[in-house]
């Protein structure tokens, strides 16, 4: 049984256009791909790091 | 379709090798993420083209999230969005797709066709204002102005999905489960795998079912209070028919009368005294405005009126100036009358008090004007009739006071012998009596002012002598 003051609930408010430019300045765009490569470059260089403390 | 990959650290194409043979980088992960991109990207494509818009927008986004630089996925999610009539978060897909790859990107056209056209930009902004109108509305018990306001909203954009749903929640909620039916059919044209719809359908389908199962006569629906409802279907309409009729009891009755007595009256409190009372202020206005109207009419004829009083005014004045100057031309009017008389009674031969009346007249216009400024003929006729009858009242004064000089009543012979000395100056023995009276009568100072003129006024005679000698006496 659908209760509709816990249906409204559901819907919110469309941006509007004037909105548009905060909305994306505001958006996170980080991706796996950008994690990932952070990932590498970490391990990358503390792997790097050891290499030169052997030394 | 497949992403050509470029490597993450110096941007070079990627061949088959587990790293880049341009600057070495390892990119097996990398290369398996973008794959898996690749793979969302697919499927939400798939999905899009069978219309599963809500399944694309989901395979899209996680595409997206793996790799945000997938300029397909990322214009396909605006087209998606654009379809289901969401314009800002296709146009929002559209700006960053064109900021990841400025040149050669189809995004530049979606944008275009949109901004180019600036009152269906507007229009659509129009719309997602009243949709957000429509939903607050909707929160504060505005039901029916949201229904209003959603059904503007789809005029102008039928393909906006979400104000579609609402439409059909508002529908439901107020029981036209058939009209909410038909609007998620075409949310459901729109969208198929929207899960949202797909439910509120269920839902419609589960308050319209037993009309559907039923043939002719239909299943019968109990609900809350235990009434019992009957559906079945005439043609294309929906009938609705409660089984058991109850008949009305005699309480009822008196309960609808009364209910009807409570409508009449309210609607005659409501409807005709309103009315009435509109009718009675409309006349009472009009009499006002009529008692305005004569009173502003009384007020310019007082202000005529007014006028003309001070005209009048003005000319009484002018014409009392013009009497005055008449009065100061010719002489004073009654003192020309009393010279006339007084000049006619002595051309009759006048007797003593003829005399005496000639007399006084001469007597008041010589005290009640300055008979040199009166005209010629009037001073000459003053003077003529004083020196002709002078004399002779002169002697009847002096008698007069003879008289009363003897009988020791010596203030009436002081008055008497004044007007004696007053109408003949000429007379020394009047004045030289009049001295006489002043001193017997114990008026020194007059006494001696009268000795004085007698002597002053005829010297070297016989009063003259005397005269000097009363003064001697009482000095």
């Amino acid at each position: 049984m659908i209760v509709f003051e816990e249906e409204i609930k559901k819907f919110h408010p469309c941006l509007e256009v004037g909105e548009l430019t905060d909305a994306i300045y505001n958006q996170d765009m980080t991706d796996m791909a950008e994690v990932l490569v952070n990932v590498v470059r970490d391990a990358k260089d503390e792997a790097d790091t050891k290499n030169n403390d052997k030394e | 379709m497949n992403y050509r990959m470029r490597c993450y650290n110096c941007g070079a194409h990627l061949t088959e090798q587990d790293f880049c043979t341009s600057c070495g980088a390892q990119v097996k992960q990398y290369k398996m993420l973008v794959m898996a991109s690749n793979r969302l990207y697919n499927v939400g494509l798939e999905k899009a083209r069978v219309r599963d818009l809500s399944g694309a927008i989901v395979s899209l986004r996680e595409c997206l999230r793996l790799n945000k630089n997938h300029i397909e996925a990322r214009n396909l999610l605006g087209l998606v969005y654009f379809e289901t009539g969401e314009v800002t978060a296709a146009l929002s897909e559209w700006v960053i797709s064109k900021n990841f790859k400025p040149n050669k990107n189809i995004a530049d056209t979606y944008i275009n066709m949109v901004q180019e056209n600036q009152s269906r930009l507007e229009e659509i902004n129009k719309t997602i204002r009243s949709y957000n109108q429509a939903l607050m509305h909707c929160q504060q018990e505005g039901k029916d102005m949201a229904i209003i306001q959603l059904k503007k909203v789809l005029k102008l954009n039928p393909n906006f999905l979400r104000a579609r749903q609402l439409l059909a929640l508002l529908f439901m909620d107020a029981g036209n489960y058939d009209i909410a039916e038909r609007e998620l059919k075409k949310c459901l044209k729109i969208d198929n795998g929207n899960m949202l719809t797909k439910r509120y359908l269920q839902e419609v389908d589960n308050m319209l079912r037993p009309a559907e199962l039923a043939g002719q006569d239909a299943p019968v629906k109990k609900e809350e209070g235990a009434e019992v409802i009957r559906y079945y279907n005439e043609k294309n309409d929906l009938v609705i028919k409660p089984a058991q009729v109850k008949e009305p009891k005699a309480t009822s009755s008196v309960l609808n009368v009364l209910l009807g007595i409570i409508i009449g009256v309210a609607v005659t409190f409501f409807l005709v005294l309103p009315a009435r009372i509109q009718a009675v202020r409309q006349e009472t206005n009009e009499e006002l405005i009529a008692v305005n109207e004569e009173a502003a009419d009384k007020a310019a004829q007082l202000d005529e009126l007014n006028v003309q009083v001070a005209d009048l005014s003005q000319k009484n004045k002018e014409l009392s100036a013009q009497l005055e100057q008449y009065a100061g031309t010719d002489g004073n009017l009654e003192l020309a009358e009393k010279l006339l008389t007084a000049a006619q009674m002595y051309l009759a031969t006048p007797d003593e008090e003829g005399l005496r009346t000639i007399g006084s007249n001469l007597h008041d216009i010589e005290t009640g004007a300055d008979i040199s400024t009166l005209s010629d003929s009037f001073q000459n006729l003053f003077r003529t009739l004083m020196a002709v009858a002078g004399p002779q009242i002169s002697d009847l004064y002096y008698n007069e006071g003879y008289t009363a000089y003897q009988d020791g009543d010596f203030q009436k012979a002081v008055d008497a012998y004044t007007q004696a000395v007053y109408f003949d100056a000429t007379d020394e023995e009047a004045l030289y009596q009049l001295g006489n009276a002043y001193r017997r009568n114990e008026d020194a100072e007059n006494a001696l002012k009268i000795y004085q003129q007698v002597i002053d006024l005829f010297p070297n005679t016989d009063r003259a002598t005397r005269s000097q000698q009363y003064i001697n006496q009482l000095n």
